[in-house]
């Protein structure tokens, strides 16, 4: 008998769940998107283009022909092996080795522990010695190790188009040095990046005294620091704050997105997640208040978020240190703010500080102004944080020239020699300098870069820049700890580095990138330099190298000469005068990773576009501007055009104009934003790059000047008239707004910590594991006791009453996870940890917009506002574009289901189960029916439609006709541990397979070695899966669900731990805790329940049990009828289970 | 009208029958046989850069297994040794044997002296030696007696089913630790009734349960 499953149809009573929309087409369910549910897969993606069944079966007719032809190699290739001639120390061929080094990004730096398989850098992990970030990294640093094997990287020294030697380059710097002597450096600028390197500021210095005529000047496209003016003025020192969220209870952030773009993002984050997670009713929360007229990470965060200008900043904290500090001088400057605030808002919030203190932290964006920063010091200086929640640490000042000093000077004619070190100044530099002209009317440029990019197009020398795992240097973190950067291979192409070319031209005795780190440090460490050296190169940071903290005092005084100008009157903003914000990206960053593959692939982590940026503005601009769309097709900034579009959103290209300068760029219309605020991401649109990042994007550069470099006012955007198809996934995979993330406010989650067991069908749902065993009488079990049932269950027989077999789950282990969705910040380093660790290639913006994206962990992304009653497809009050959502994040991966729906549907066993509860993928036996992808309930599948390790992007569709194999560059950086998929073959999350087998065979290889060979069960925490590590939050637990003891099961048996999808009876071995937001009843924009779970109240409770406490009293017992129509599906499924 | 088709052609079915019977029945056994590593690999011996004879360094000259492929019991891979391992003796005896010139060269240049590969598992079978050379399996198992030949030959067929043959019974396999680099001592179940209790202790003792599922070999 055939089984049919129907899923209830997603209607206004029957749907039951809350109201997640991933895109404005699924809240307001366009015919299109209705479509594309039906579908397994968005159209396009299933299909063989251009080609039919005919002519297939002709062409591989041909093929069969060919192959008979080629039976005569049927014998095994000869392989050799090839040992080392000469034995290299410590390398032992099939074991991974680890390097401390570091990732360099303007004034800081990430501590990196580097694995290289003999020689070669194929993965970077944090350095869990550097303590403030725990062995976590970010997103840019995961991805920084593919620009090592980039084929468009700068291979050979060049002047004039003619190959320099190196012998030839270190002549050329050693007589610029020596040309400049007599003039004592007049006629020589240098231009170079921001950099924290120690080395490189010692040997600036001799270089200086050397030559003191000489123009040194730095430039940074964005600005990462808090302008040291305003600590300078409010305390009278060269001072920075060093933020301790940890300690914070409450938090004010102004226009800070301190998750993503402040120096030290990385620590925040982290400390943030500790006063975030609650691991029992009795845990403190903090509180985040975010104003800002972007949609940031940090925003997504808030539990309380203030849509606000840029611009109107100033008067806000005005408002704030009003109230805080009780006094009057401020209120001048808050004129006009009523009109965007309200009056309450400010109190409120300002109060919840007053009522926290030494507990609340005030954060300004390093964008605003030092007013601001300012009057932020004076709250957290008088509301005594200081030394609590936030440390200031004494900072050198800059002495450096800015770049406009030096265009003044190379307009003057006094620069003959400019080198430029680091950077791409003819790309980023402010437009008003016109730096392309500038650069070219220098005589002599020599130009240090990693690749060919608009700056070194234009300069007559071009030095190519060693990668930082190439390089000898050193760097200091946000925290002023130095930590070195250590090459992990010489120089593919002989690259330089900056301190090199420094070196030369300073004339120093040594130019070896070794001696000269070496000297920095063990001045510094003092003692015995040889073992000070050693300790370095092995801890991976120098021990109390910090920046010490020191005390500061409020200066009233100084503070107020800050404010001595009358205060501008607050501007009001429009669609004729509109805010323009430019941001870095969250991937390209200044644009400095554009040809980076990984990180042009991975989605932006709001907008959910890939491979392109786009103009974004607020829904009401969007109406305003006449691109909003009408009725049932309301979506993001497109009127469907047909089906096809899809997936990919058809996006209208605007012009925007800033100061009479501008700039052409689609336009994605952003729930969120500050109604007048145009945000747009920099680092695309590069006109000379390599092969990856050309044609991503439009460049925003040039309508950047000096004033306006990250706020401008007065802009205007008028449409072309054109279109371009973005690469949006974030239609992709769609979960039908179900039960998905589950969310309560702090308040309900102390009364009742298992509230996620109240949301959705599992507490009437039949037995999953028993009649009597739901998840809401589970919780009334002790914790241990819930722990040591989660452990029997995962090795229940049979299970669920299956009568499809599979193994016995007996091994050592069962493997399981945690994700903690209160933790989450949405960062992605996820996704590309994961990439680079499990080989996933990159598709191309086109298969990306035919929903091919190969991404085993995606980062779901959901807006919920209270108002998507009736249900969110097509019924009433879905009609507008909600203007200020919350957002709900979930990273979803394979969940490694017990009774895993993919494994009954493959018709070659090419996936099952393993004895450790683990849903296997042998790729040798897969035949790529995709049968598994189709009966996955979380679409985590993923398939190799074309070739991709194997063809170039450009040509996929020529098939055995376009050119095959890869450069070696790009192959080497594969991880030997995991195989590289071919074409036609199914992929997914393994838990990282590799290291689960290779941490697991460690530990018995040494307990059989240390005589106990029975201990052969890992200790909890030895294996981490590349997700996990990376989680700057440590939101992901992995481990042994056997031991009710570890900490994955641990986390499982908290309250708030759920199933995704559990109803299924699937048993997800990945469990998800609920997440939890923390407003403040006082607030006038507090909401009693979470947005998404007041829609799934009005969805699926009558409106008269709608309220404050909606869910209370919806138990088993009364919701009971209603279930047994609603939830048919599972009743049948109970049948058929006892049916057999 | 004449007869199309001859009397004897009512045979014709049958025989057709029969002949594709036999035929399919040949190719089937021709796969079988010729097709698998049993008959692929065994018996795989390629001639080497360097005619070197594993029976007389271990034999004449007494060196262990784990002189030479050093890191067996660490890695996953089991190393060839450099060339400098070699140069260790070599620079002492027949310092100027010509069967030794690429040893020479390599170990003065740096640069790899081209070993064949005899027991290659396939690119997606992760083989990994030290676990089974530290839990008590020879490298006889899979290789043979190699103390024993002076040209390395591929002895077993090293396929899938070998594999598993053994992780379905590892018992019969199991070696005393300290014989695993004796390659001419016996297996514990075939030392008699005393042997095969122990074999069964160290299955109990060490807990061995090798995987049978695809995650142990593939990633």
């Amino acid at each position: 008998m055939k089984r049919i499953f129907e899923h209830p149809a997603p209607s206004a009573r029957e749907l039951n769940g809350p109201t997640y929309w991933r895109s404005l087409d699924e809240l307001a369910a366009s015919p299109g998107f209705v479509d594309q549910l039906k579908r397994e897969f968005p159209q396009g993606a299933a299909e063989l283009d251009g080609v039919d069944r005919r002519h297939f079966m002709k062409i591989m007719a041909a093929s069969f022909a060919l192959g008979g032809v080629g039976l005569a190699g049927c014998r095994r290739p000869e392989v050799n092996i090839l040992p080392f001639g000469k034995s290299v120390e410590g390398i032992i061929p099939g074991l991974p080795q680890y390097y401390a080094t570091a990732m360099p990004l303007r004034q800081s730096a990430i501590p990196l522990l580097a694995e290289t398989h003999q020689g070669r850098p194929t993965k970077l992990e944090g350095n869990p010695t550097y303590t403030p970030h725990g062995g976590a990294s970010s997103l840019l640093a995961q991805a920084s190790i593919l620009d090592l094997y980039d084929p468009d990287r700068a291979t050979a020294h060049r002047k004039g188009g003619a190959v320099l030697k190196a012998e030839a380059v270190n002549d050329l710097l050693a007589s610029v040095g020596k040309t400049y002597t007599a003039s004592q450096g007049a006629g020589l600028a240098f231009l170079a990046d921001q950099s924290s390197s120690p080395t490189r500021a010692r040997l600036v210095k001799k270089l200086r005294r050397k030559l003191p005529k000489a123009v040194w000047a730095e430039y940074e496209p964005v600005n990462d620091e808090p302008p040291i003016a305003a600590a300078r003025a409010v305390f009278g020192a060269d001072v920075k704050p060093i933020y301790q969220f940890a300690k914070a209870k409450r938090i004010l952030s102004l226009d800070a997105d301190f998750f993503h773009a402040e120096s030290g993002s990385l620590y925040y984050a982290r400390e943030f997640a500790k006063g975030r997670r609650v691991k029992s009713k009795d845990d403190a929360m903090n509180r985040l208040y975010v104003a800002e007229s972007a949609f940031t990470l940090t925003g997504s965060m808030a539990d309380h978020r203030l849509r606000l200008a840029s611009s109107h900043m100033l008067a806000l904290a005005a408002a704030i240190g009003t109230k805080t500090l009780d006094t009057e001088i401020l209120k001048p400057l808050t004129d006009g703010l009523d009109a965007f605030v309200s009056q309450k808002w400010v109190e409120e919030c300002a109060q919840d500080l007053i009522d926290h203190k030494g507990a609340s932290l005030v954060v300004a964006g390093a964008h605003l102004p030092p007013q601001v920063h300012a009057i932020a010091y004076a709250i957290n200086a008088l509301l005594g944080n200081i030394g609590q929640t936030v440390d200031f640490v004494a900072v050198e000042p800059a002495s450096a020239a800015s770049i406009s000093d030096l265009a003044a000077a190379v307009k003057s004619g006094s620069v003959k020699t400019l080198v430029i070190l680091g950077g791409n100044p003819a790309y980023n530099a402010p437009a008003d300098l016109d730096w392309a002209k500038l650069q070219v009317s220098v005589a002599d440029v020599i130009c240090l870069g990693y690749a060919a990019d608009e700056t070194s197009a234009l300069a007559g020398t071009q030095l190519a820049a060693a990668h930082y795992l190439e390089s000898w240097g050193d760097a200091r973190t946000a925290d002023g700890t130095v930590v070195p950067v250590q090459p992990m291979i010489l120089p593919l192409f002989g690259g330089i580095t900056q301190i090199e070319v420094l070196a030369r031209i300073a004339g120093e005795a040594s130019a070896d990138g070794y001696a000269l780190v070496s000297d920095t440090i063990t001045a510094l460490a003092g003692g015995d330099a040889d073992k000070a050296m050693r300790r370095f190169l092995h801890d991976g940071i120098l021990a109390g190298s910090a920046f010490a903290k020191t005390a500061v005092n409020f200066d009233q005084r100084g503070a107020r000469a800050l404010f001595r100008d009358d205060p501008k009157k607050i501007e009001t903003f429009s669609a004729k005068n509109l805010e323009v914000r430019f941001v870095t990206d969250h991937k390209m960053d200044d644009g400095r990773f554009n040809n980076n593959g990984w990180l042009q692939e991975c989605p932006d982590p709001i907008t959910k576009i890939s491979w392109d940026n786009a103009i974004l503005v607020s829904p009401k601009l969007g109406k305003e501007l006449g691109i909003y769309p009408q009725g049932s097709k309301l979506q993001i900034a497109r009127v469907e055009e047909n089906e096809f579009s899809i997936g990919k959103e058809n996006s209208r290209i605007f012009e925007l104009s800033v100061g009479g300068r501008k700039i052409k760029g689609p336009v994605h219309i952003q729930p969120g934003l500050s109604n007048y605020t145009v945000v747009v991401p920099l680092g695309y649109g590069r006109t000379v790059t390599g092969h990856v990042g050309k044609g991503a994007g439009f460049n925003a550069y040039p309508a950047r000047t000096v004033a306006g470099s990250d706020v401008a006012t007065g802009g205007t955007l008028t449409d072309t008239g054109t279109r371009l198809l973005l690469a949006n996934t974030q239609e992709h995979w769609s979960m039908e707004g179900r039960d998905i993330v589950r969310e309560a406010n702090f308040d309900e989650y102390q009364k009742n910590p298992g509230y996620v067991d109240d949301i959705g069908t599992e507490s009437h749902s039949p037995a999953i594991y028993g009649a009597d065993k739901t998840p809401t009488n589970d919780n009334k079990l002790s914790r241990e006791d819930r722990a040591k049932q989660t452990t029997a269950r995962a090795k229940e027989i049979p299970r669920g009453g299956s009568m499809y077999a599979t193994p016995k789950f007996d091994g050592h282990h069962q493997w399981g996870m945690s994700i903690d969705l209160n933790t989450c910040i949405g960062c992605n380093a996820c996704v590309v940890a994961c990439q680079a660790e499990n080989n996933i290639p990159i598709v191309g913006k086109d298969q990306v917009m035919r929903g091919r994206e190969m991404h085993w962990i995606r980062l779901d992304r959901y807006y919920s506002d209270g108002r998507a009653e009736g249900g969110a497809f097509g019924g009433e009050g879905n009609r507008e574009i909600p203007e200020d959502p919350q957002v709900s994040l979930q990273p979803v991966a394979c969940a490694q289901c017990e009774l895993a729906p993919c494994e009954v549907v493959c018709p070659v066993n090419a996936t099952v189960h393993d004895e450790e509860g683990l849903n296997t993928m042998a790729y040798n036996r897969c035949i790529g029916t995709r049968y598994c992808a189709n009966n996955c309930p979380y679409k985590v599948r993923r398939f190799n439609f074309f070739d991709f390790n194997q063809r170039q992007l450009d040509s996929l569709y020529l098939g055995q006709l376009g050119p095959k194999g890869m450069p070696e560059l790009v192959k080497m950086v594969k991880n030997p541990e995991v195989t590289v998929r071919m074409r036609g073959v199914m992929e997914k999350c393994t838990y990282c397979v590799q290291r689960i087998q290779n941490g697991k065979i460690q530990h018995k290889v040494a307990m059989a070695q240390a005589g106990r060979p029975g201990d052969v069960v890992v200790p909890d925490g030895t294996i981490k899966t590349a997700c996990q590590q990376v989680c700057p939050v440590e939101a992901i637990e992995f481990g042994n669900i056997d031991d009710p003891k570890s900490a994955v099961s641990l986390a499982k048996a908290r309250e708030q731990d759920y199933s995704l999808l559990g109803y299924l009876n699937i048993r997800p071995r990945t469990t998800y805790l609920g997440k939890l937001r923390n407003p403040n009843p006082k607030m006038p924009d507090y909401q009693s329940l979470p947005l998404s779970r007041v829609e799934y109240n009005s969805k699926n409770h009558p409106p008269s049990d709608h309220g404050a406490h909606g869910h209370e009293g919806h138990g088993p017992a009364p919701a009971a009828p209603k279930a047994e129509k609603k939830h048919g599906m599972i009743d049948t499924a109970k049948t058929l289970g006892g049916l057999s | 009208m004449s007869k199309l088709f001859p009397k004897s052609a009512n045979k014709l079915p049958l025989q057709i029958i029969i002949y594709l019977g036999v035929l399919v029945g040949i190719a089937t056994a021709g796969v079988t046989y010729y097709m698998t590593p049993k008959y692929t690999r065994v018996g795989y011996a390629p001639l080497q850069p360097v005619p070197f004879s594993h029976a007389k360094h271990v034999q004449e000259v007494g060196l262990d297994c784990r002189y030479c492929h050093s890191n067996v019991d660490k890695s996953a891979h089991s190393n060839v040794p450099t060339s400098q391992t070699c140069m260790n003796c070599h620079n002492q005896i027949k310092t100027t044997s010509p069967l030794l010139a690429p040893v020479r060269e390599s170990a003065a240049t740096g640069k790899s002296v081209p070993w064949v590969w005899i027991h290659k598992t396939p690119d997606y079978a992760y083989f990994n030696h030290s676990i089974h050379v530290n839990r008590g399996i020879s490298c006889v198992e899979c290789h043979g007696k190699v103390n024993e030949m002076d040209v390395v030959t591929h002895t077993q067929p090293l396929s899938m089913s070998f594999c598993l043959e053994c992780h379905r019974n590892p018992a019969a396999a199991l070696r005393d630790p300290k014989d695993v680099f004796n390659l001419d001592s016996k297996r514990l179940a075939d030392q008699g009734e005393a042997g095969a209790k122990q074999a069964a202790a160290f299955v109990h003792d060490w807990k061995v349960k090798p995987p049978q599922s695809c995650s142990g070999c593939h990633r």
